[in-house]
């Protein structure tokens, strides 16, 4: 057990252990070594202690009074059911105690912990029912505490009230129900709070006063029925999470008491009613999701939320946009207003920084030539499931980044191509009136199109050749071997002029080509859909 | 002052280990265990904890225990948004790890934190 002479004294590190010098101090590791007891001859110049996952079931009354200068001691992992505040004396400088995934059941109540200068305590996955009022009375400096997964049916208010220096908390994974006025009134300095996984039906509505610093609120998966109208003490609230609740409608003017709000999660809530200024003034959120809040008749009123980049808003009962909706959104990267009722639709022409736009599923007619106008950033516009008779000609004109577009079931009996030469994917299927053939000329981008009709696919080369349906045999398709050797014989090797091609270049040069000719044309023209129309 | 001895061993003799394989470590943990998957060479080994290694924040879910890496800045932290302790160059205040400290503070270069 010795390590080595130090002008005369000999640093002792107990066996089984293993030790590390940390200039005149030293750090000792007994962690996984099947201990049952606390080892007795440690140095009094050990700053780091790890006793973490052995079978020590106790720890006897100042097992630890000489290490004045530990900093931080790990007795994570073992069977301790309760830690006297005589076990602890003497750990003047502790900073860190983890005692987590312990048998805790109580914590001292009459003399508490002595332990002035502790920063982080982790009580986490033991079973503790209640923390005592007096529990936290020796560990003022407490900045970061841990009380998660362990079986508190209360927030423990009066123990709390003990640490005015507090600055991150989890209370997650109990049985906390009520939430009451006034819980965390001395934690000024809060600046994290997680409280998800409880069985939080109800709160206070002063329930977070107190709490001026904060700016992590953290209330997923509970059991909330209304909307936590307390947050409006939270003036520095930067994330919010309530997703996985009970709550059916968000108030008018719900977060106006939180500008600093940079993300709010709410999905999985049974939300049918949202106040139409509900989600104003937040000049920091980035990302809204509203889906299946069927009550929602109007586009919510979006004054003061100026960086929005993904709304989604999908599966209410929206009927029409607001014609300045882009002067509202000029950092709209995402638009998905799918499953709503939407007829006629506003120009976009402001939302130039946008990429994706989702209409499908509406009740949309016509396109008209200023409706995408100006949007040169746009790559994805899903227009599927509507009723769109006629689409002008320019409609399209000034799309050039637009490399998807999906005009599934609609009745369109024609489309411009104007601006479309980008276009990798193309989906027309369902417009039964549509009976163009488009060249491939047209589409030099093309990977995959869907037409309504098999013929429209023939110009595409995946039926050999413009064969009439007499001259179909039963021959399917090529296999991947046959368009290898296609492909080989279109590239001869000049076998006599000594051009001996770099053979990766030349194989990169057959990938391109199988690129360019597989353009993927549904419905695969076949004996029963031959190439030429049927209907002339 | 902080440094990790790493006390788990690797391989189906650690003691968090639900199901393991000799190759592959741990692949399950025991209840209230964080997982958390160490790469050692090309490898990448399962080890089950009771905390998180170094530069990584634990998450309880009633479903499993996940190691999430913390901000790039942080040697430790609460969460992503929360750091407790910085890397050399950073100085700590109100959870977060910043190079210069607010008006009245002074950086500490021992702690590395605002003081």
């Amino acid at each position: 057990g010795r390590i080595q002479e130090r002008q005369g004294t000999v640093a002792l590190c107990p066996s089984p252990c293993h030790c590390e010098e940390d200039g005149i101090f030293i750090m000792v590791d007994c962690s996984e070594m099947g201990l049952s007891t606390v080892p007795i001859s440690l140095d009094p110049l050990t700053t780091y202690l790890d006793l973490s996952m052995n079978n020590i079931s106790e720890i006897p009354p100042r097992a630890f009074h000489r290490l004045h200068l530990l900093s931080e001691l790990r007795i994570s992992g073992n069977q301790l059911r309760y830690i006297s505040s005589q076990a602890l004396q003497g750990l003047h400088n502790l900073k860190v105690l983890m005692l987590q995934n312990n048998q805790l059941e109580r914590l001292p109540d009459d003399a508490p912990w002595d332990l002035p200068n502790l920063l982080s305590l982790r009580l986490d996955a033991n079973l503790l029912s209640e923390v005592p009022p007096a529990a936290f009375e020796g560990v003022r400096s407490l900045r970061h505490l841990w009380l998660d997964d362990n079986s508190l049916t209360e927030i423990p208010v009066a123990a709390l009230d003990s640490l005015p220096s507090l600055q991150a908390m989890t209370l997650a994974l109990n049985q906390i129900k009520h939430i009451p006025d006034y819980a965390f009134k001395n934690l000024t300095a809060l600046v994290v709070l997680h409280l998800h996984n409880n069985h939080i039906q109800s709160m206070g509505s002063r329930c977070f006063e107190g709490l001026h610093s904060l700016e992590t609120l953290d209330l997923n998966y509970n059991n909330l029925q209304e909307f936590p109208v307390a947050i409006r003490t939270l003036s520095k609230l930067q994330e919010l999470g309530f997703h996985n609740n009970n709550i059916k409608a968000i108030p008018e003017r719900a977060f106006v008491a939180n500008p600093q709000l940079q993300t709010i999660h709410f999905y999985e809530n049974p939300i049918q009613l949202v106040g139409k200024s509900a989600f104003q003034f937040l000049p920091k959120l980035h990302t809204l999701s509203l889906n299946g809040a069927t009550q929602i008749r109007e586009f919510p009123d979006l004054k003061g939320t100026t960086s929005l980049e993904i709304l989604t808003l999908t599966r209410a009962g929206l009927s029409a946009l607001p014609l300045d909706l882009c002067e509202q959104l000029p950092r709209l990267r995402v638009l998905e207003l799918s499953y709503n009722q939407i007829e006629d639709l506003p120009s976009f022409y402001h939302c130039s920084s946008l990429q994706e736009l989702g209409l499908q599923h509406n009740q949309i007619r016509r396109i008209e030539s200023s409706t995408f106008k100006q949007m040169t950033s746009l790559k994805a516009l899903d227009l599927s499931w509507n009723i769109i008779e006629r689409i002008h000609p320019e409609a399209f004109a000034s799309l050039f980044s637009l490399i998807k577009l999906d005009l599934t079931e609609n009745r369109l009996s024609s489309m411009p191509v104007g601006g479309l030469g980008g276009l990798t994917h193309l989906k027309l299927r369902g417009n039964e009136e549509l009976f163009d053939a488009f060249s491939p000329d047209q589409f030099p981008q093309m990977r995959v199109i869907e037409m309504p009709y098999a013929y429209q696919c023939c110009v595409y080369g995946t039926c050999d050749g413009y064969k009439t349906a007499g001259q179909w045999d039963t021959e399917q398709s090529s296999t991947t071997e046959d368009l290898q050797k296609r492909t080989v014989s279109m590239y001869p090797i000049h076998g006599d002029t000594h051009y001996d091609p770099d053979l990766e270049e030349f194989q990169q040069e057959i990938e391109e080509s199988k690129l360019q000719t597989s353009v993927h044309c549904t419905p695969t023209p076949g004996p029963f859909r031959p190439c030429d129309s049927l209907l002339g | 002052q902080h440094k990790q001895i790493s006390g788990v061993s690797s391989g189906c003799q650690q003691g968090g280990c639900l199901t393991c394989s000799d190759y592959n470590g741990c692949l399950s943990c025991k209840p209230r265990f964080f997982m958390h998957l160490e790469r050692i060479g090309m490898k990448q080994i399962g080890v089950c904890m009771t905390s998180c290694p170094p530069g990584f924040y634990g998450t309880r879910s009633p479903e499993r225990n996940t190691c999430t890496k913390c901000r790039s800045e942080c040697d430790s932290c609460f969460n992503k948004n929360f750091c407790t302790r910085c890397r050399p160059g950073f100085y700590l205040h109100l959870g977060k790890c910043q190079e210069t400290c607010p008006e009245g503070l002074v950086r500490s270069d021992t702690q590395r934190e605002c003081v």
